[in-house]
């Protein structure tokens, strides 16, 4: 009997290639479901059972996984999720009201919920490690770093016509990269100690 | 293993190497409070409740569950330290416990309930809202789910992975949130979902058969044997009021180390049936035994070929033995048919034992779903591949769960060619030096394969690589009556008469039948056409034993007394060799017993029967409150 499956056949194999880096093959698991979700914005109940087919464990295990874990969906996300960091530090710099500015300027009244248009939603989400640019959040896999206001319409509106806006990728793609500022609004800081060891 | 001299609460305590101080514990009569540890699940030290102190070592409490024993170790249950560790974890759970101990199932035989009263604080300081689930949840026909109730010690989940080899059952989201759930919230499938029920701790797991029937101190328990298959559980059923209301698993390491199958557990209901059959009737009119079985003696007396004869799978060894005098005498030359038997012959002598299936380390599986053939050595021969490093070869020509271990050898045969894969194995590479004992469980394929040639192919196998032979018989007492020569196999068509004994025959009451009987505990269609119709007791009101499929002769108790007209079937059987002309007059079970043991070696263990009286456990002690 031939079903139709809802991940892709070339996504599939990358998934079977995973097992093969691990000393423990359901390792991949992680992995696989990062891979499922990039595809198909978030987890079904039959992206996860193709997961665990193609790594051959069974399908409660890998739903136990993608429960336990926040960044794996369940549910449609926006096409461009806000991770809107409200730790402490970015909240003494602001979190609070730049997740309320954020709300109005994608339309919607709470976290999780997607607006109207399909391309957005947000979430409050734990310190992301890069405190000293408080407050920041992250967009599509990159950090934005010293946040206001005018720098969350400007991600806002560059998603809503991509094509009218700067390029999405000037922005930096790890937490350890600092961002790129001009000289003039570079806020004096101490050069970061380096650590002892790894 | 050495063993290992320690002092527990000043008692001087010596065991094996590697044993925990949690089990070291119970050999002194000490008890410490475990949620997560359970000693056929791997320790996990999951809940913290048997927090202990001990020298040498950290000052600070310690989990007896993840401890094993050291020489010269001093262990404190009772310091100030350990009793107030024990009841600060015990206030922790509470935190989100719902008060539902009065509607609740397990109250009674709770261990939070008990734990709290000995090891907890008398009073509450929580006050504070708590955690809200939708409950109760079914997870399938026969288990609900309470998730405020649960304790999350994971003995159901790891339950599922380590020993059932499924993973339907899993724990969703994190932290405090966590709970206990089933795959997309879908039901439960496995076989063996409910032992999840006896090992939950708490309320959390409950039998949606048994829920809101009765309290535990309001039953009478009784030591008995599960009737559905030939591996012979040891069972504990509860009875109320006349009625069988639970069936749970009762440990015997030799046979089913504490698990039962859903089958044996659940599949109870029918004794209780409203409808059930208690009076003989002749032609649908009520009338006594004697003329009953007069009628039917009437009916099936000198009919040689003629008669036919369907037992049921699970007729006793001494029912067995009494049928064998009615088919020596009377009834000889009648076609026997037993429901549900295998073609697998008589044995020749002993048989490989189900609990040295532990030490194979190779574990061949020919022409045999165990899983649905043999539950339980199912779970025996996943328990010696996980936790003993046995390897698995499958010979079936379908998928099988064992097939879920990704190192099983599975070769798929084609139907009825099972004995010449078996032949080609002696050259298999892990037969090769399998480095220590290797077990060959043979079914028969439901009757598809040649049963001379495979039964003839595994002993040739079991010769070659030093193997032991475990023949799987499915029916329950098929053992049994094959040793009695009773558990006949004959077709039965073309029968002018027939006795039909448990439920009708698989393949229906032939229509050369002109004469019936029918001997059932149930009302069935056609019985109204039946000549006579006598009623049958079920396992929960018999006595006597079975011969499970490895040899052991087991007793059942009934938990349920019989009502008369119904009559226990030796009883039955007695007298309707009488009416036949036999002397049969056995005053009550232990002389048929007795007889049947002096002329039938392979049930030699019946001039021993056991003690009525079920061996009690220790009671274990536990401190006075903090
Ligand atoms: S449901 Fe019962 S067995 Fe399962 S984790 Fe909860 S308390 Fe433990
Ligand atoms: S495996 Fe057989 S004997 Fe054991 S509980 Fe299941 S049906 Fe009963
Ligand atoms: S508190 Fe926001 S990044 Fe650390
Ligand atoms: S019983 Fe020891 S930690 Fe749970």
């Amino acid at each position: 009997m031939k079903t139709t499956s809802v991940l892709s056949a070339h996504l599939i194999d990358e998934i079977k290639a995973l097992p093969a880096r691990y000393p423990q093959p359901r390792s991949a698991v992680m992995p696989a479901l990062d891979l499922a979700q990039e595809e198909l914005g978030y987890l079904t109940p039959e992206a996860m059972t193709e997961v665990a087919t193609a790594l051959q464990l069974d399908a409660g295990y890998v739903e136990g996984v993608a429960t336990f874990y926040t960044l794996f969906h369940l549910e449609p996300i926006g096409k461009h999720r806000f991770y809107m960091c409200t730790n402490l530090s970015c909240t003494l710099r602001g979190a609070e009201e730049l997740v309320e500015h954020l709300r109005g300027a994608i339309g919607v009244h709470e976290a999780g919920e997607v607006s109207k248009d399909g391309l957005f939603s947000y979430e409050e989400v734990e310190c992301m490690g890069a405190c000293e640019y408080a407050p920041m959040c992250r967009v599509d896999h990159r950090y934005h770093y010293d946040l206001t206001a005018e720098k969350v319409d400007g991600l806002v509106a560059e998603r809503r016509s991509p094509a009218a806006a700067a390029p999405l990728s000037s922005s930096p793609l790890s937490p350890t990269l600092p961002p790129e500022r001009g000289e003039g609004d570079k806020p004096k800081r101490a050069p970061k100690k380096k650590k002892a060891d790894g | 293993m050495p063993d290992i001299n320690l002092t527990i609460d000043g008692h001087k305590v010596t065991v094996p190497a590697g044993t925990l101080i949690v089990e070291a514990a119970k050999t002194v009569g000490i008890e410490i409070p475990v949620f997560c540890y359970h000693h056929k699940l791997d320790p996990v030290g999951a809940c913290r409740l048997c927090l202990v102190d001990f020298s040498p070592g950290p000052p600070r409490p310690q989990t007896a569950c993840t401890t094993p024993v050291a020489e010269g170790m001093v262990v404190r249950t009772q310091s100030a330290m350990a009793v107030q560790a024990r009841a600060d974890i015990l206030e922790f759970e509470l935190v989100n416990h719902p008060l539902d101990c009065p509607v609740c199932d397990k109250g009674g035989e709770c261990p939070l309930q008990d734990f709290t009263f000995r090891h907890g604080y008398p009073t509450s300081r929580i006050d504070g809202p708590r955690l809200h689930f939708k409950k109760p949840i079914p997870l399938s026909e026969n288990i609900a789910l309470d998730r405020e109730r649960c304790v999350l010690c994971y003995r159901c989940t790891r339950y599922y992975d380590e020993i059932a080899w499924e993973q339907e059952l899993t724990v969703a989201q994190r932290g405090v949130q966590s709970f206990i759930t089933s795959q997309f919230d879908q039901p439960l499938q496995s076989n063996f979902s409910g032992n999840i029920i006896d090992l939950c701790p708490v309320g959390a797991l409950t039998s949606r058969v048994w829920r809101f029937e009765s309290r535990p101190w309001d039953m009478t328990h009784t030591e008995s044997v599960c009737s559905k298959c030939a591996v012979g559980c040891n069972t504990t059923m509860w009875q109320r009021r006349g009625q069988l209301v639970r069936i749970t698993s009762r440990e015997n390491d030799d046979i089913d180390e504490g698990w039962i199958c859903d089958r044996g557990r659940f599949d109870y209901t029918d004794v209780n049936e409203p409808s059930r059959l208690r009076t003989p009737t002749i032609r649908g009119a009520k009338s006594t035994w004697a003329d009953a079985l007069a009628a039917t003696a009437g009916g099936i007396k000198g009919k040689g070929a003629k008669l036919g004869i369907s037992l049921p799978a699970d007729l006793t060894n001494e029912e067995a033995f009494l049928f064998r005098r009615l088919l020596d005498g009377p009834l000889k030359g009648a076609k026997v048919k037993m429901h549900g038997r295998t073609a697998i012959p008589a044995p020749a002598g002993p048989t490989m034992p189900i609990k040295e299936i532990d030490d194979a380390r190779v574990i061949v599986v020919v022409a045999s779903d165990i899983e649905n053939d043999v539950p339980i050595i199912d779970l025996r021969v996943k328990k010696a591949v996980s936790k003993r490093g046995a390897k698995l070869i499958v010979i079936y020509p379908e998928g099988v769960d064992l097939d879920r271990n990704p190192h099983t050898v599975h070769i798929r045969n084609a139907k009825g060619a099972a004995a010449e894969e078996v032949r080609k194995l002696s050259s298999h590479e892990l037969l090769q030096n399998p480095g220590g004992p290797v077990a060959i469980l043979f079914g028969d394929g439901h009757g598809s394969e040649d049963m001379n040639d495979l039964a003839s192919a595994c002993g040739a196998l079991a010769e070659q690589v030093g193997g032991k032979e475990m023949p799987l018989y499915r029916a329950t007492n098929e053992r049994g009556a094959l040793a009695l020569g009773v558990a006949g196999w004959d077709s039965l068509d073309g029968v002018e008469a027939l006795l039909s004994w448990g439920p009708p025959p698989t393949a229906g009451v032939p229509t050369s039948v002109r004469f019936l009987a029918a001997w059932d505990h149930l009302p069935r269609d056609g019985y109204d056409k039946a000549a006579v119709v006598l009623p049958a007791t079920t396992f929960a009101e018999r006595q006597g034993s079975y011969t499970n499929l490895e040899g052991t002769v087991q007793f059942l108790r009934p938990p349920v007394a019989i009502n008369p007209p119904l009559k226990e079937a030796w009883e039955v059987l007695n007298e309707l060799g009488a009416a036949l002309g036999l002397e049969l007059d056995y005053p009550g079970i232990f002389p048929i017993q007795r007889d049947a043991a002096a002329k039938t070696p392979a049930l030699a263990a019946l001039a021993q029967t056991p003690s009525p009286e079920p061996v009690t456990g220790p009671v274990l002690v536990g401190p006075a409150h903090p």
